[in-house]
């Protein structure tokens, strides 16, 4: 087995059973290009076990993060079923290692988009908009990594809830949100934080999946990226979000 | 005898100085350490008369400070505060504004309300107070403080007109009932890049609360919000440093956009 199919069955077997790992690059010698590998083999093992592959998530999307990062690009991971959270429902928390929630505004595709587009094709591209959450759980102990570290264990995603859908010809670029933990508001924010617009996040999606040879799919979901700073969740805990004329979604933590 | 008082006629003299000078000054809880807000509030008060009779400006509204949650919880208060505008520091959207006259400038993004009738009655409510405004506007307010390095807690900010300076207003008048107050998404660049994002609800949960703060507050102290006042509602997301040159925009869902415009050279239209 080699080296990059060592550590994606490594971040596999964390991801699946919810248990943190020590850094598997301390030093940086991994490229970008290793991370990646390592997360499409590491997502591919977890696809071979039954899991459909549903869509991309954006992050390191804010500008202040890529700054603090230290980063040219954003960075992407993929989707799969088995990460969906139903609207209003609850997920156990023993599915997480120490589990952050953010929130986001997320695209449902009705056509395929692939390579450089503008951002006209990727608006022609959306079917429609929704509210959504994302957990995000790093494997690594103390949520401590390297940008290849983040990226080899797809860019710490591991939940998603997506609330109602509406029609995306209306101005979404400065949609105002707040998150909240039990009802009491932990972050306000709008979707101007993601790129100063969200559609450049889909645009980034369309050439980073197309570039790894995964064009992005009718019917896939991609999550724009978060909106405000993440938040810890903890057991029995209620978080959801409020987007200025979409609505909400929200979700239980449960014990 | 150690004496209890302070000097509410020195210290607002001070503060006067430190904006006519430019030469900002100490804290006034270490000048003053028995400082009161009430103290506070009255040197505040003393600045506010000394500009409407000795410097003949006019009152034409309030600000509301400290309304968000991470800003109080820095200076260790669980309420906002508030200030007086003067008609001098109003600019209009895209006027330029010098950098003189201005001190440590910050810039926030707010609502700007403007009422219709007075707030006179007491205890002012939400009802009172949704009747009660006529339109609002985006604004950009330009914060600035007199103690050096923004070393500021609740006494001093508030003493220092709760760190007032200049604001610039949009043009186009909005409904209330046209906006989202709560969830109006807000963004502010420089130079195409956000540098502020946020939302109604980091002023106190909604805008609207801010008002209702003020209209209480001015009525009971005997100084009730009037038709024609301006009120500028507390920042929608985080200030940012200003720097001579600077071009500021910001959009907020449902009320449009503002411009605030910096000189490099002492050209524009000065603060008294």
């Amino acid at each position: 087995m080699n080296r990059v199919e060592e550590l994606a069955e490594q971040l596999d077997a964390a991801a699946r059973d919810a248990r943190e790992v020590t850094q598997i690059d301390p030093e940086g010698h991994l490229s970008l290009q290793d991370a990646y590998a390592i997360q499409r083999a590491s997502i591919e093992r977890r696809v071979s076990r039954g899991a459909g592959r549903i869509g991309v998530k954006m992050g390191f999307t804010s500008r202040a993060k890529m700054v603090q990062m230290g980063l040219s690009d954003v960075i992407w991971g993929r989707l799969t079923s088995d990460m969906l959270i139903e609207e209003g429902m609850a997920t156990s928390f023993v599915r997480f290692v120490h589990p952050r929630v953010e929130p986001e505004i997320a695209f449902l595709l009705k056509k395929p988009l692939s390579g450089h587009v503008t951002a006209a094709e990727a608006l022609a591209a959306v079917e429609a908009v929704a509210p959504a959450l994302e957990v995000i759980d790093s494997r690594y102990r103390d949520f401590k990594f390297t940008l290849p570290e983040v990226i080899a264990d797809n860019a710490s995603s591991s939940g998603i809830v997506v609330g109602p859908w509406t029609d995306p010809r209306e101005d979404f670029s400065n949609l105002g949100l707040t998150m909240s933990i039990d009802g009491r508001v932990a972050h306000v924010g709008s979707t101007a934080a993601i790129l100063g617009h969200p559609l450049r996040s889909l645009v980034a999606a369309a050439r980073l999946s197309d570039a790894a040879g995964e064009p992005l799919q009718a019917g896939w979901v991609v999550m724009a990226g978060g909106a405000t700073p993440a938040e810890w969740v903890k057991p029995g805990q209620y978080v959801s979000i409020e987007m200025e004329r979409l609505g909400g979604a929200g979700f239980h933590m449960e014990n | 005898m150690a004496t209890f008082s302070i000097d509410i006629a020195g210290a607002a003299h001070s503060l006067r100085e430190a904006t006519r000078t430019g030469n900002l000054i100490a804290p006034l809880r270490e000048t003053f350490p028995l400082i009161t807000a009430a103290d506070a509030y009255a040197i505040q008060r003393t600045n506010t008369e000394h500009r409407v009779r000795e410097e003949g400006r006019r009152i034409v509204g309030c600000k509301i400070g400290l309304t968000a949650k991470a800003v109080q919880a820095q200076l260790g208060v669980d309420q906002p505060d508030f200030g007086m505008l003067f008609d001098d520091m109003g600019f209009g959207d895209g006027e330029p504004v010098s950098m003189e006259g201005l001190q440590q400038p910050k810039i926030e993004a707010e609502v700007a309300f403007v009422l219709g009738r007075d707030l006179d009655m007491e205890k002012p409510g939400h009802a009172d107070v949704i009747q009660a405004i006529d339109h609002l506007l985006p604004a950009l307010e330009i914060v600035g403080s007199r103690i050096a390095d923004w070393n500021i807690r609740f006494v001093d900010t508030v003493a220092d007109n709760a760190s007032s300076g200049a604001y610039v207003l949009g043009s186009t008048p909005k409904k209330l009932s046209h906006v989202d107050l709560r969830l109006c998404g807000m963004v502010m660049t420089r130079r195409g890049e956000p540098v502020s994002v946020g939302a109604g609800a980091a002023c106190l949960g909604n805008p609207l609360n801010a008002v209702v703060w003020l209209a209480r507050t001015m009525a009971a102290v005997g100084q009730p919000l009037r038709a024609g006042h301006l009120v500028l509602s507390g920042a929608l997301g985080p200030m940012v440093a200003v720097n001579a040159g600077d071009i500021f925009e910001t959009r907020i869902n449902g009320l449009g956009s503002v411009k605030a415009v910096f000189e490099t050279e002492p050209t524009g239209r000065q603060l008294t």
